[in-house]
């Protein structure tokens, strides 16, 4: 028993789990789904929902007070948005600055398209 | 001099004997001199020679835990199992690097060897261009990322490897995902050779069609492991999340399925002559991209585990000399390689090509764009915006749904022209298709519109596609290729439409109910290994009829160096995955347990392999007129 204790000392040392967040119920599914939506600042790469960082941990808790405060997911995003900047959320929005984001691809589906139908068209003709 | 300098040496002497092929070879072509040929041969076989002594030394330090090897001792460590010292050995960027040269080397060597039919100027251009690739590489071993640095004093113990790299998906994925990555080198090295010496054909088509087929294979192989190693070792019970380093080997996947369609439409029609040559030549590119986002640390991403910023640099400009040579290439010999305009009639093969390619280049931009414009932005504006998930999925689901109606009735047009006459099999694939997709969504209780039409045409797809086995004279490799892609759509889409999940905190003794299962925590473990010791939660799972499944996922502190893991317990059955993660929290009566049931998981992997069965079919079908 001393050897697990241990173990869970250097655990707790050199991880996460800084709060006592120790609530006893499950997520719910819009927690879930908002959490898979939404960056772990602190971490390379992963979400909220993926990690168990001390970050995440208290966003979770800040999701849930927000859901129970009754703002909707649009809002929620948008709070944190304005407080954390556009990267927290992974879906990048439809913005000035998105814009081209969106654009490039959908141009080069259209310029394909039309490369294509030129193709067998003029094609036909000679 | 210790062995690290014999390691050293030896690509010293690797990187001469690669100047060495690179001036006969030039000599060759202008000389006709047929007995340089065969000198080209040995400084080929030697440059091979001396990259595998430097990476036998190499492996020979990491085995026996030579510490005086900057590379053994931050990667490495004496209490690591066997097999993880030596995948410690790629495992690192300088270690990855000699693994790279290691297969270029060997590609070349392989090239030379297995072309000899084809012309002689060809083959001596190919070689030249390759070898501009493989010095650059070399240079870029020994300038920036040299394996064999030496540290004084000797330290007594290494570093370690990151545990969460020890695992034995990812100890073979990086010389799987490498050989496709360098078999893309062999693809563009031979397009600006057949542009120089106008072998832009038919014949250099059927030759090339192996390459590209291999690079593609194992570039799928790679994938699928990073994929299995992300789904059980990183502990979300995803395995896929368009991480910028996962699209770096998606993009060169991508467009080398649009090159090994459009490669077939050469050999068998002469068409697309330059189309091919573009898509070798951006297929390179986006490896050698890859490579660049990789390790200059631009990235931010769960898989960046070294960089530096002065190897991105490098890489930098090696990629802007590579786009510059086939830029001048292309446009000064491009007259050489004129295709006469023959007719596309729409109801052809050539059409269906011409449409996998222009869905493939689509999906390849956004996939592109989604990665790369974050970048642009910081450096432009300084603002950070994620680009994740959501943005995929918008531009990327709504797509498929021709992508594979398209998909199913391509593969059945005829080369030239397609006379479709009425018949009652249409019918049939009709009314089973919409049967099919009635019982499905009815099981799956879904009402979302685009997931009905996806499923429909994914049915169809499969469908149509398994009946091409039973044709005459059918391509074997091409339909697996075809099916497994299908079961693949098909898997991930009834995975994420119907994956539960619970995410609690529990004591030792409780238990939580899960739609109709029971889940209790029985107890915790603990266990002690050679390189790390372990927390273990038994769970219990019990389901309506009473059978019990037992789950032990683990928690693992790592010595060397002290880095804690979670390590999903996972139940496969054929249906679905339950699949289990626990972690610690601070009041230490509680567990934050993650309890996930994941239909058809293991057929997103058995689909994967039947896609790499068809390749590796493809490889070695000897039978080559098809249609």
């Amino acid at each position: 028993m001393i050897k697990k204790k241990f173990i869970i000392l250097v655990f707790l040392f050199i991880n996460i789990f800084g709060n006592c967040y120790s609530e006893n119920k499950p997520y719910s599914k819009l927690e879930n789904e908002i959490a898979k939506n939404l960056r772990c600042l602190i971490c390379q790469g992963q979400s909220i929902y993926d990690s168990n960082s001390e970050f995440a941990l208290s966003m979770r808790v800040y999701i849930k007070d927000q859901i129970n405060n009754g703002y909707s997911e649009s809002q929620i995003y948008n709070m944190l948005v304005k407080k954390y900047g556009q990267w927290i959320v992974y879906d990048p929005g439809y913005s000035k600055k998105t814009f081209l984001l969106w654009f490039i691809p959908i141009l080069f589906f259209l310029l394909g398209g039309a490369i294509i139908y030129l193709r067998i068209y003029k094609s036909k003709k000679i | 001099m210790t062995i690290s300098d014999f390691g050293y040496l030896s690509l010293l002497f690797g990187l001469i004997s690669s100047f060495i092929v690179f001036f006969f070879s030039v000599l060759n072509i202008k000389k006709d001199l047929f007995n340089l040929e065969k000198k080209i041969y040995k400084f080929l076989t030697l440059q091979f020679f001396f990259v595998i002594i430097s990476f036998f030394i190499l492996l020979y330090s990491f085995l026996i835990s030579d510490f005086s090897n900057e590379t053994v001792y931050s990667n490495s460590h004496t209490t690591k199992p066997i097999f993880y010292k030596i995948s410690g050995l790629w495992g690192n960027h300088e270690g990855s690097l000699l693994l790279w040269l290691l297969v270029l080397t060997s590609f070349i060597l392989f090239f030379f060897f297995s072309s000899k039919n084809e012309p002689k100027n060809f083959r001596h251009y190919t070689v030249i261009f390759h070898q501009i690739i493989v010095i650059g590489f070399f240079i870029f071993v020994l300038k920036t990322s040299n394996p064999f640095d030496i540290l004084f004093p000797i330290p007594s113990e290494g570093l370690g490897l990151n545990p969460i790299l020890q695992d034995p998906a990812l100890a073979i994925h990086p010389p799987i995902l490498y050989v496709g990555y360098v078999g893309t080198s062999i693809i563009f090295a031979s397009a600006l050779a057949a542009m120089v010496t106008g072998y832009v054909n038919n014949l250099w088509a059927k030759n090339l069609k192996k390459w590209v087929l291999i690079s593609w294979t194992f570039l799928t192989g790679g994938i699928l492991l990073g994929s299995i190693w992300a789904y059980y070792e990183l502990g979300w019970g995803g395995f896929w999340f368009w991480d910028p380093v996962e699209n770096i080997s998606l993009m060169p996947w991508l467009s080398l399925t649009a090159l090994l369609h459009c490669i077939s439409t050469l050999e068998k029609r002469d068409l697309l002559k330059n189309w091919s040559i573009i898509l070798s030549i951006v297929t390179f590119m986006l490896s050698v991209t890859g490579t660049f986002l990789v390790r200059s640390g631009i990235l931010n991403s769960v898989h960046t585990f070294a960089n530096d910023p002065s190897r991105g640099i490098y890489i930098l400009i090696f990629l802007f000399v590579i786009i510059f040579i086939s830029l001048v290439i292309f446009f000064i010999f491009e007259s050489k390689n004129i295709e006469n305009k023959k007719e596309i009639f729409f109801l052809s093969k050539e059409t269906s090509v011409l449409i996998n390619n222009w869905f493939m280049i689509y999906f390849l931009s956004v996939v592109l764009i989604g990665t790369i414009y974050p970048i642009f932005l910081d450096v432009i504006t300084s603002e950070k915006i994620s680009v994740g998930p959501p943005f995929y999925n918008k531009l990327l689901i709504p797509f498929l749904v021709p992508f594979f109606l398209f998909m199913s009735v391509g593969p059945s047009m005829n080369w030239i022209k397609t006379n479709i006459t009425y018949k009652r099999s249409y019918v049939f694939y009709f009314l089973f298709t919409t049967g099919a997709t009635i019982i499905t969504v009815y099981f799956l209780s879904q009402k979302n519109l685009l997931i009905i039409i996806l499923i429909f045409s994914l049915v169809l797809l499969s469908i149509k596609t398994s009946a091409n086995f039973l044709k005459k004279n059918t391509n074997h490799g091409q339909n697996l290729s075809h099916l497994g892609f299908a079961m693949l759509m098909l898997s991930i889409l009834f995975n994420s439409v119907s994956s539960t999940e619970i995410i609690k905190n529990i004591k030792v003794g409780d238990s939580f109910i899960s739609k109709n299962e029971k889940i209790t925590f029985k107890k915790v473990k603990t266990e002690e290994k050679k390189n790390y010791s372990s927390v273990i939660g038994v769970f219990e799972i019990k389901n309506d009829n009473d059978r019990i499944i037992k789950l032990n996922p683990e928690i693992r502190v790592y010595n060397q160096p002290v880095i804690a893991t979670s390590e999903a317990a996972i139940k496969t059955t054929l249906f679905k995955d339950r699949f289990m993660t626990i972690n610690l929290i601070k009041d230490e009566q509680l567990f934050n347990v993650r309890y996930q049931n994941k239909p058809f998981m293991i057929w997103i992997w058995i689909s994967t392999m039947i896609i790499i069965i068809g390749g590796t079919f493809a490889i070695f079908n000897k039978k080559k007129n098809f249609n």
